[in-house]
């Protein structure tokens, strides 16, 4: 198990519980930010310089659209707090957990060949059993992507329309992209850079929908103006 | 490479007509003009076959890609001609040149997840831009932001999907095994049935097919129906075959089972039925348009009903013919309803008589929507259907060729009925010459005649409108008739 993965990944988590559950627009853009930066560096090995530029990049752009829209609207704090954010991420996360064991099992059991690092590796102890698969980085990945799509999905389905909506629509792009290493291996360059495309339209257009539902509501007390 | 260039050109004009539509809409448009005219010579002149690679992926141009590149990127210049005239904010040419590109793109790669998640990002523009930017209505419609918001996560979240078992079909542990097909037992099976499913739903949501329909008609309602055929007709064009194209190479045929085979005809025969149905009992084109078009999403989506090469290939001429008739389709509602004001078949009685030209292309776009035998488009529908229902497929083409003949027939009727009061108070369809002379001008001949094109152009607008309508109508025809190559 690859400490610094754990690591990235308790960031990622703690970026998104931050983004999804403050009252403050600025930490939510900055837990945005953490969560988009720590999961462009969730990989073993790290990808060449130029894919991760693109993806930090990426995170760093999609972070500032989701802070100018934040500034605009009124605050969306999450109606549970964020200890029960905490726990659905930690809830996510050991899902995603699960379903890379059980993958690596099905992959095991039907004596298939992996072709890739991750899920299902055979570890310096000798070939992998069925049931017996170590905490790979694959597995770290999954966890981290079911653990933002656990934390997503919420405002993105059942949140106000607003800059709640507008994070959740980053998280639950970014857990697929996530998902997307963690079930079937790392991506070609050209992937990689539709991907990050994806996500930076996901953040503009959720920053472009936030600001214009803030636009259309009446006027407010400065109070509830998040920039303000 | 050619492919390159036009991406790139229709990507980077594409975007540079949507910043600056807000503020310069006359420069917007002459952006979005020219970038329309440099993408069409392009894909002119994109050869049929040409590879390359790029960060480890080949991409190759195919007939199908430059058939749809010539003729999304033509329609598109005759809409952008279109814009200029009706007016308003430009919310039609900018997303529809980033659709272009990212659709060229997504079609020649050969990487399936890079396809979807280009599609997936290139796709949101057309509804996001004519969505805020673009409401018919004012900004201050209650249905405006919600919809634009279902939209959006209608596009990007079939995209994801379609991400989703695409990875779980590249997965070791996936239906594939993640290097090719596999012994077919019943767990296998299973998995590859459950896969082809999920990327059906995904092309419902993305198609906005019957009963995920909700949002698409609402969409279809409030915004130009110029802005409709980027979104729906060639943005789900795109989506569809890049879902189809990895269907037969990663599932193959042998994933539609008995059931898989049900449940797909079930839902686009949901949409066939239900669609038709709905855009002949509708009164206003935009309704009709947009049921027409589900309509023809739910024909192709027969296709996953077998996956074999045929009616692979078949579906290929129909979603590029059938988005082609459906543009020329959507301009025509536009002019009628610039030209006219009313946009319900009860205020356009005689529209054809008030404008003679628009009536010959509108008779275009309804011989080319229902096809004529060794037509392609109703040879594609044919087998389409034939492929899903062997036995009776044949008598139900021609059921479902004769619905387009009911709903579009209802428009021509009226348009030869006696010319309505709204109809007669609208803009002369006929040309009319002003004289060419300004007033007070007295210099020479030509500059006199330099001097006269824009009030002529302005005398003229409904006609050279209808001329616009005319060209896509021969477009469609011969869209109609050739196919793409597929």
């Amino acid at each position: 198990m690859n400490l610094a993965l754990v690591a990235i990944v308790l960031a990622i988590g703690a970026g998104a519980v931050l983004a999804v559950s403050t009252r403050d627009g600025a930490a939510s853009a900055t837990g945005l930010a953490v969560a988009l930066v720590a999961s462009a560096l969730l990989s073993d090995p790290l990808p060449s310089a130029a894919v991760l530029a693109v993806r930090v990049v990426a995170a760093l752009l999609v972070a500032t659209m989701i802070r100018s829209a934040v500034r605009s609207g009124p605050r969306q704090p999450s109606p549970v707090g964020w200890p029960s954010e905490a726990l659905l991420a930690t809830a996510g996360a050991v899902a995603g957990l699960g379903l890379a064991v059980g993958l690596a099992s099905a992959a095991a059991a039907g004596g298939l060949g992996l072709g890739l690092p991750g899920i299902g590796d055979a570890g310096p102890g000798g070939p992998v059993e069925p049931g017996g698969t170590a905490l790979t980085s694959m597995a770290l990945i999954t966890a981290a992507g079911t653990s933002l799509l656990a934390l997503g999905a919420a405002p993105l389905v059942h949140g106000r329309p607003g800059t709640r909506r507008a994070i959740g629509l980053v998280l639950v792009t970014q857990a697929v992209l996530l998902l997307r290493i963690g079930v079937a291996g790392p991506a070609v360059e050209l992937e990689e850079i539709a991907r990050e495309g994806l996500l930076v339209v996901a953040g503009a257009t959720g920053a472009a929908l936030a600001i214009a539902t803030a636009g259309s509501m009446p006027a407010r007390e400065d109070g509830e103006r998040s920039g303000t | 490479m050619t492919l390159l260039i036009l991406a790139a050109v229709a990507l980077g004009t594409g975007i540079a007509t949507i910043l600056v539509s807000g503020e310069r809409r006359s420069l917007a448009l002459a952006i979005g003009l020219v970038g329309s005219l440099v993408v069409l010579a392009l894909a002119l002149a994109m050869p049929d076959t040409e590879s390359l690679i790029i960060g480890g992926v080949g991409m190759i141009s195919t007939p199908v890609v430059r058939a749809m590149a010539v003729a999304w990127s033509a329609s598109l210049a005759v809409l952008g001609l279109l814009e200029i005239a009706v007016g308003g904010r430009p919310t039609v040419v900018g997303p529809s040149l980033v659709g272009l590109a990212v659709a060229g793109l997504a079609l020649a790669t050969r990487d399936p997840a890079s396809s979807m998640a280009a599609l997936a990002a290139g796709g949101v523009a057309g509804v996001v831009v004519p969505g805020l930017a673009g409401w018919l209505d004012g900004p201050d419609m209650p249905s405006r932001l919600p919809t634009t918001s279902r939209g959006t996560l209608a596009i990007l979240g079939s995209g994801l999907l379609a991400l989703a078992v695409i990875a779980w079909g590249a997965s070791p542990a996936g239906p594939l095994g993640g290097g090719g097909r596999i012994s077919i037992d019943p767990a296998a099976q299973l998995s590859l049935g459950l896969a082809l499913l999920v990327i059906v739903a995904a092309v419902a949501i993305r198609t906005g097919l019957i009963p995920l329909h909700v949002w698409a008609a609402r969409f279809m309602e409030g915004v130009s129906p110029l802005a409709i055929p980027a979104a729906f007709a060639w943005g789900s064009a795109a989506f569809v075959l890049v879902a189809l194209d990895w269907s037969q190479v990663f599932l193959g045929p042998a994933a539609a089972g008995d059931a898989e085979r049900l449940l797909i005809i079930f839902l686009a025969l949901t949409s066939v039925v239900l669609g038709g149905l709905a855009a002949m009992v509708h009164d206003d084109v935009e309704h009709v348009l947009g049921y027409s078009i589900l309509q023809d999403a739910g024909v192709a989506l027969l296709a996953f009903a077998s996956l074999e090469p045929g009616v692979v290939a078949a579906a290929r001429n129909w979603l590029v013919a059938s988005a082609t008739v459906k543009t020329a389709l959507a301009a025509w509602a536009t002019v009628v309803r610039t030209t006219y004001g009313g946009h319900r078949l009860d205020d356009l009685g005689g529209w054809a008589r008030h404008s003679p030209a628009l009536g010959v292309a509108f008779a275009g776009i309804l011989v080319a929507a229902i096809g004529l035998p060794n037509m392609a488009l109703f040879q594609a529908r044919t087998d389409l259907v034939a492929s899903a229902m062997p036995g009776i497929g044949q008598i139900l083409a021609l059921f479902i060729a004769a619905m387009p003949a009911i709903y579009l027939g209802r428009i021509a009727i009226a348009g030869l009925a006696p010319v309505s009061p709204a109809v007669a108070a609208g803009m002369s369809g006929r040309p009319r010459w002003r004289g060419g002379r300004a007033v007070g001008w007295s210099e020479g001949p030509l500059t006199q005649a330099i001097r006269a094109i824009p009030g002529e152009l302005r005398a003229n607008r409904a006609p050279l409108m209808a001329l616009g309508v005319l060209a896509l109508a021969v477009m469609a025809l011969l869209t109609a008739t050739g196919g793409a190559g597929g």
